[in-house]
């Protein structure tokens, strides 16, 4: 018989299991049968094909193009010819139009077209409507400048046979070598080979070919069928070429198989960087499977992925596809300028072939291998050779940073959702209480009357205006976002306005295309139609956003675009845009399409108002967004590995040319534990964009609910942030004139250090010399950072001497964020908390100044501008160059800004600001007994001369450093001046 | 200029030759002594610090207790919240220094002067709310101009106060109202226990009256004689009853495990149905729908899904579906059984004469009833049915006795509730039962003094318990409080604990914190969820107003 116990023994069971069914609700993973591996993608797998096939057959492996030496032709720093690719079948040549574009920032340009398709001479399929030719309009998003043909580039007449040599760049110092038959290009820099196209043979221009009908299987040769299929070269598995089905969609493909595909490859390169947006280490991986390594390729095709992974070659919402190549001194790279579903296949091989060739050269040679499912091949080619060359040329090319408002570099306060209009002042004035700065609170998706743009729930935004007003006391914005999908529903006047100007994305057919996404079914305006753009700029207007005032801002996102029901929750590849262009065509610019428009709507939003520099924060993006706002990581989650995660994918962006970049602070997903959200929050004080955000579902966890002593923690992060506002600043400034990172990774900084190449985990501010290595390990109370010479560096916190090169291990208990000071540099702070940053303008500032062991000096800059306006375009701006020099002991301000209109009224409007303090790190020993400086000023009155101002030095101790503080030396943020410590002790007489 | 007008402004100019000297900027009352000397200032709580007078108020913060600027914002980074400027504010323990001034002295000329945060001195806004008089931005940032508006807003605020303290009174009043009503109704809880104590000793009485009438009623009874009513034995009657009993049931319940089977099987689809689905959604896309289902399941889960019927169970079931033989259970061996020891004792009876009969009877009765009394035979009534008489005798008692029990459960409730915490004076008493509501967004909350907190979704859709009252208890506030003297202000506060209410996803059980401030209305003033699905309420209520009158008075000071 059955024990009597025993109905007590199972709920017992049943309560331990649901209770390990809640402690071990199964971590949240990416759905990632919802997205293509490189073998559910026809184009991708047939082009892997192609190169499995290529290096099998190796040396007997000939590639089919050549390059008709006849039509080739040199004109003003441009070439151009006929490449032939020879199908081997009917031995028929099919011409590629090349250009080879030689340009005067020392970029060459290599483009192949198809001429089939160039002319129209090819058959679509369905009746479709889509254009013939391949897509060539990239460049009209991403490209603003650079393109000036070299009047130096010539055609070298001592040319090998069979070879077009085409000397170009400064002192036209580089050559490209162009081989005929194979078709292949060397590009060399002071003779040396950096960058090499078709080396391997994978170049592949899917030409375009009428479908041949075949007979359907007759019945019971079904088998057969397969037999045969099996047997095709996969290189040309034809079953991808007309159709392909993932996912229960099935893309029509009306213009039949079209990719374009090229190896690149970088001699002597071990470490490649770029083609953001992934996770994963910094350094990028090879892709073709082995340990550690990863199986996919590197996939660019922007998408809306819920609950990524950690270290992934999947794609996710942006996509940059520029590489940089990089080994002791020397840094080259490519932008493979295609907008299409893009895959990058990396190896890596060691050169072991002349063992004796051991030197400055390295010996691995990194491999490349692009391809995309359409359009022309496009592939700008730098020969560096720094990082800062790099970035700068990158730049000049695709635009640069976005000066951003000073705003919009200070915290941000988001969460999905603050519920009502109290909820948001409510908050506000929370943080006032808590004597914690912000300057930004968010309302995610719940302020619309459902999910309808440009509408505020009636019953819980009542007075939008006056929640508005009540942030503007403090100089605070309000960010509200506005996404591309128009809800359809009947009586919205934004939806009516779209169907009746006909500015909406099409389907195969032509008719608007309807698909899911927050609202339920929804319309997605074209922002790559002129006039969507014009009409989207209306929307924007105070009359037309009722309840928007000038201190709202916005946040652009779902711009993969994300569409629930669509294929990898994004758009069908055959619908059309505007020009007839086919979404496959153009969906990794999508994004960056829709955050042009919003930027040229919120510039001025009525007549009446000055511009105003906007700010947009985007998730999708593409090679140019940098121009327009910020990029956040997506829908990051609670997690430890994500707070990790966060510095490679933010350093990859900033060395990538949108160094705007954050990750949501604390995780989006989930609720994070107290020490997770005190390093997340230590950690996103150093990413250049830096906001807070939780997800719906999650507790609130606004920094003052954090409880002791969580909430002095994270507040002393934020108010390190906020005074450190003037260097960040700058550092934006650098990035908008320079194209430089504004975080820093460890081999930009330093190139010529190979241990550092592959160190992700910290970063350099900007050129101020600060080095921040958050805590990013759960439960650590110390971190380990590298020094990559011999500089003296000086602990943040106590001035303590880190010397060497190598690893040194800093204590970093809860309360401490671990931060360097490398000697050398001067940076600016203002070290008076406020509410928020507008409220900072016209606070004195501190320099710091870091003297190394040595007599070198040290140097840094302040950029400051009003912060909100265009009217730094016309010198309203102070731009110093600060400089101590270790000989005789004088620190200088000098300008180094350029004069414009409005220089002097901005002058003006600064005047007084001025240097409260200034402090020597690492101060000479021989210091000892100064008690005074000599200060000057230009413009004082000579009467006036040079003023004694007080110094105080505090001797060395163990292993902290001397210092000294010179007490108010009352000098002018933007005059020129001098302090000269060289000056002795103080006159006993005078006391 | 603006700038020169900065640098003049920020010398210490405003001493005069007066013995009495004026005070520097931002100095107040309380710490006017410490910047009499006019030889030199020593820095308030840091003693071997002394400067010059004229580091008073020069814009540049000399003192590690802030002291030598009290009208500035120089010291204003002296703070646990601020990273430390320099490591001699590490070194010298002043990472968690703290300022020896309140604030920033506002004299607020025709109001109440108070102090402002240094933080806010200077920074180009006019702090009116701390600082009518607009002296914080005496250094006229960016162009900014605060004019003294302490005349407006102080006649604004002593209209206000004059309503405020008319309202404070009414609510006073109110609260002696709802004293005097608590008390009237404790009363009638205590006449109740008193009338309820009486009633209680009357009806123990009946139901001892009742108790012995039943036990004469029996003792009648018990000796009549209960005659055999068939051939065949009742044991035989009863015997196939059972057996045509059990094998009804039996067919029953091989039916029902059928059925029982055929659900499980349906139920375990849908439950893997639904734990599939719980998987696969995507959170992200926040549909109310999918989220409530899933929310659904999850509290359904969470009691446990259906597990693997018991075996032990089962194999029991099986057994007995089994035949009857095969549970040792033979049926004819008790259908033939004709006679009972009892009857045997009846029939002797007949046999004798009328007179020894009688005798016999008697003596048969008393043993009996010995027997029974001693517990060695059952009483009749267990054996075959009870007469009418002492049917209606027990029922009698029944009712006496639930009617008892109920008085004595309603005096236990009666006491209980004497003693229950209702606050000082007894006073939430009176408004035990009432409820009052706010809008707010899309819900209507709904606080129901000593009973629960409901959130009413204004669009339709099911109400949804907040939390059921639980204690009284008191915490510490830091709140504004607005013109019309609505809000919680600062200090501690009585608040109501109701905790327990509906379960969440993702989240504990609803709780709501209700803090309680005077006021002459009881009125939510407002909610907020505090944390998911962990609420507060601001309530104004004249229960909490300050007892006695006359007394020291809460006086807010909020302007």
């Amino acid at each position: 018989m059955r024990s009597s116990n025993g109905p007590f023994n199972w709920t017992a069971v049943f309560l331990f299991l649901s209770c390990l069914y809640t402690l071990f609700t199964p971590a949240l993973t990416v759905k990632k049968q919802d997205f293509k591996t490189c073998d559910q993608s026809g184009f991708c797998k047939r082009n892997r094909a192609y190169s499995d096939t290529a290096i099998s057959q190796s040396s007997s492996w000939t590639s089919p193009y050549t390059l008709d030496a006849q039509s080739i032709a040199f004109k003003g720093g441009q070439l151009t010819g006929i490449v032939l690719k020879n199908l081997p079948q009917s031995g028929e040549n099919l011409r590629l139009p090349l250009t080879i574009n030689f340009l005067e920032s020392g970029l060459a340009r290599v483009s192949i077209d198809e001429e089939k398709r160039q002319k129209g001479e090819i058959e679509l399929r369905h009746g479709s409507k889509a254009r013939k030719e391949r897509y060539n309009e990239a460049e009209k998003w991403a490209i603003v400048g650079g393109q000036q043909l070299s009047k130096g580039a010539a055609v070298s007449k001592d040319s090998e046979e069979g070879t077009t040599k085409v000397l170009y760049g400064p002192a036209s110092g580089y050559e490209a070598i162009i081989r005929h038959r194979p078709f292949v290009i060397d590009f060399k820099r002071d003779g040396e080979t950096h960058i090499q196209f078709n080396e391997r043979g994978l170049l592949n221009v899917e030409h375009w070919r009428p479908k041949i009908e075949k007979e359907p299987p007759k019945e019971g040769e079904e088998n057969k069928a397969e037999e045969e299929q099996k047997i095709v070269d996969p290189a040309e598995d034809e079953s991808t070429w007309w159709e392909e089905t993932f996912g229960g969609n099935t893309d029509s493909k009306p213009k039949g198989p079209e990719s374009v595909a090229l190896d690149v490859s970088f001699p002597g390169y071990e470490h490649v960087y770029g083609v953001p947006e992934h996770t994963g280490p910094l350094s990028l991986l090879q892709t073709r499977g082995g340990e550690g390594n990863h199986d996919d390729p590197y996939r660019l095709y922007n998408s809306d992925v819920f609950e990524y992974e950690m270290d992934s070659p999947m794609t996710l919402y942006g996509a940059i596809p520029f590489m940089q190549a990089h080994r002791a001194g020397s840094t080259v790279g490519v932008l493979w300028l295609n907008a299409a579903e893009t895959w990058i296949d990396i190896v890596k091989s060691k050169l072991s072939a002349n063992p004796l060739s051991l030197g400055i050269k390295g010996t691995t040679t990194t491999q490349t291998h692009w391809f995309s499912e359409a359009g022309i091949l496009d592939v700008f080619v730098f020969l560096g050779p720094t990082p800062q060359a790099i970035s700068k040329s990158y730049g000049e090319l695709t635009g640069y940073t976005q000066l951003p408002q000073q705003f919009a570099i200070a915290y941000h306060q988001c969460r999905w959702n603050y519920v009502t209009d109290e909820d948001v002042k409510d908050v506000d004035r929370k943080f006032d209480k808590h004597s914690i700065p912000y300057d930004v609170i968010w309302l995610d998706i719940e302020y619309t009357e459902e999910k309808k743009y440009f509408t505020w729930d009636g019953m819980t935004f009542p007075d939008p205006l006056g929640m508005q007003k009540q942030l503007d006391e403090h100089e605070r914005k309000l960010v509200a976002i506005i996404d591309p999908h128009i809800k359809n529903t009947a009586n919205y006047w934004v939806k009516d306005e779209l169907v009746s100007k006909d500015l909406a994305i099409k389907n195969k057919d032509g008719n608007i295309w309807d698909g899911w996404c927050w609202p339920g079914s929804s319309y997605w305006v074209d922002c790559f139609n002129p006039a969507a753009i014009e009409w989207w700029k209306s929307l924007f207007t105070y009359d037309r956003f009722k309840g928007s005032a000038r201190n709202l801002f916005i946040w652009n996102d779902m711009n993969e675009p994300s569409v629930f029901n669509g294929p990898e929750t994004t758009s069908p590849k055959d619908n059309m845009h505007h020009g007839n262009w086919e979404h496959r065509d153009l969906h990794n610019i999508n994004g960056l399409t829709f955050v042009n428009a919003t930027y040229a709507a919120t510039l001025q939003r009525s007549k009446s108002e000055a511009p105003q520099r906007p700010f947009i924060l985007t998730r999708s993006f593409y090679a140019g967004s940098q121009r327009m706002g910020a990029m956040w990581t997506g829908d990051n989650q609670a997690l430890w590995s994500h707070l990790k995660a966060s510095l490679p994918m933010v350093l990859n962006n900033g060395v990538s040319g949108f160094p705007f970049a954050g990750a949501d602070v604390g995780g989006f997903f989930g609720n994070p534990e107290k020490d997770l959200l005190v390093r997340w929050y230590q950690a996103g004080a150093f990413y250049p964009f830096f906001r807070a955000h939780a997800h719906i579902d999650t507790r609130r966890r606004e920094p003052y609910l954090a409880g002791s002593p969580y909430r002095e923690i994270i507040t002393k992060a934020l108010r390190l942030r906020y005074a450190l506002l003037p260097s960040w600043y700058t550092a934006f400034r650098e990035a908008h004139t320079e194209g430089w990172p504004i975080v820093r990774p460890n081999w930009w900084v330093h190139p010529s250090d190979p241990a550092g190449f592959a160190l992700d985990k910290q970063m350099y501010l900007g050129s101020t010399g600060l080095l921040v290595a958050p805590v990013l390990e759960e439960g650590a109370t110390s971190v380990d950072v590298y020094l990559a010479d011999e500089t003296p560096y000086y602990d943040y916190w106590d001035f303590e001497l880190v010397k060497g090169r190598g690893m040194h291990t800093l204590d970093a208990p809860l309360e401490k964020l671990p931060l360097l000071m490398r000697a050398g540099h001067v940076f600016p702070r203002r070290d008076r908390p406020r509410r928020s940053s507008g409220l900072m303008r016209y606070d004195p500032f501190t320099l710091v100044v870091v003297l190394g062991t040595d007599a070198q000096g040290a140097e840094g800059t302040l950029y400051l501008d009003d912060g909100e306006s265009f009217d730094y375009e016309q010198g309203a701006f102070i731009h110093r160059k600060f400089t101590y020099d270790a000989a005789t002991q004088i620190l200088r301000s000098e300008d180094i800004g350029e004069k414009g209109k409005k220089s002097d009224a901005y002058a003006m409007s600064m005047q007084g600001v001025r240097v409260e303090r200034v402090i020597v790190v690492g101060a000479p020993a021989e210091w000892k007994g100064k008690e005074e400086v000599d200060v000057a000023e230009e413009g004082a009155k000579a009467s006036a001369g040079t003023r004694k101002v007080d110094c105080v030095f505090h001797e060395a101790s163990g292993k902290k450093a001397a210092w000294a503080v010179v007490r108010d030396p009352r000098v002018e943020i933007g005059k020129g001046w001098k302090i000269d410590f060289s000056s002795g002790a103080r006159d006993k007489k005078e006391l | 200029m603006r700038a020169a007008t900065f640098f003049v402004l920020a010398s210490p100019i405003t001493f005069s030759i007066a013995a009495d000297s004026p005070r520097p900027r931002g100095v107040g009352p309380d710490f006017a002594k410490f910047y009499k000397d006019q030889t030199g200032f020593t820095c308030i709580s840091a003693p071997h610090v002394k400067l010059a007078t004229s580091r008073i108020n020069d814009d540049f913060c000399d003192c590690p207790d802030g002291s030598d600027e009290p009208g500035t914002s120089a010291c204003s980074h002296i703070s646990s919240l601020s990273p430390p400027s320099t490591p001699g504010d590490v070194s010298s323990g002043n990472v968690n220094a703290s300022l020896a001034l309140p604030g920033y002295y506002c004299k607020n000329k025709g109001h109440q002067p108070s102090y402002l945060p240094f933080t806010n001195v200077n920074d180009g806004v006019c702090d009116y709310e701390l600082c009518c008089d607009g002296s914080d931005e005496w250094a006229g940032l960016g162009k900014v101009k605060c004019e003294d508006k302490c005349k407006d807003i102080g006649a604004k605020w002593r209209k206000q106060d004059e309503i405020r303290q008319r309202a404070l009174s009414a609510a006073n009043k109110r609260r002696n109202e709802l004293v005097t009503e608590s008390a009237r109704l404790r009363r009638e809880v205590a006449d109740r226990i008193k009338s309820l104590g009486e009633e209680i000793k009357g009806a123990e009485l009946k139901v001892q009256g009742l108790e012995e009438d039943l036990a004469e009623i029996e003792r009648q009874e018990r000796t009549k004689v209960v005659k055999a009513e068939s051939t065949g034995g009742r044991l035989g009657v009863l015997t196939g009853l059972a057996k045509a009993r059990i094998e009804e049931l039996k067919v029953n319940l091989v039916a029902v495990r059928g059925e029982r089977d055929a659900g499980y099987e349906r139920v375990k689809k849908l439950e893997d149905i639904l734990a599939a689905f719980k998987e696969e959604y995507n959170p992200n896309f926040n549909d109310e729908g999918v989220k409530t289902a899933v929310r659904a399941w999850e509290d359904y889960a969470a009691a446990g899904r259906l597990g693997e019927p018991d075996t032990q169970i089962e194999q029991d079931l099986d057994e007995m579906t089994k035949s009857d033989e095969e549970n040792g259970l033979n049926w004819a061996e008790y259908e033939g059984q004709q006679e009972g020891d009892v009857d045997v004792l009846y029939k002797f009876e007949e046999y004798l004469p009328a007179g020894l009969r009688d005798w016999v009877d008697k003596k048969l009765r008393d043993l009996r009833v010995m027997l029974i009394d001693n517990g060695i035979i059952a009483p009749a009534s267990e054996q075959g049915g009870e007469s009418q008489a002492v049917k209606d005798a027990r029922e009698r008692l029944n009712l006496a006795n639930t009617e008892l029990n109920g008085q004595r459960t309603s005096l236990d409730q009666h006491k209980e509730d004497l003693e229950k915490d209702y606050g000082p004076d007894d006073v939430f008493r009176a408004l035990k039962g009432q409820c009052i509501s706010k809008d707010a967004g899309e819900y209507t909350y709904e606080l129901c003094w000593m009973e629960k907190t409901v959130q009413k979704k204004k669009r339709g859709g099911g109400d949804t318990n907040m939390g059921n009252f639980m204690r009284i208890e008191s915490i510490e506030v830091d709140e504004d409080v607005d013109q019309d003297g609505k809000g919680l202000g600062s200090g501690v506060r009585m608040a109501l604990k109701y905790e327990n209410g509906l379960q969440c996803w993702n989240g504990p059980q609803r709780s709501t914190t209700v803090v309680l401030a005077c006021a002459a209305e009881d009125e939510i003033w407002k909610i907020i969820e505090e944390e998911k699905c962990v609420y507060r309420m601001e309530v104004g209520t004249a229960a909490v107003c300050e007892p006695a009158p006359g007394e020291k008075r809460h006086v807010r000071d909020e302007l």
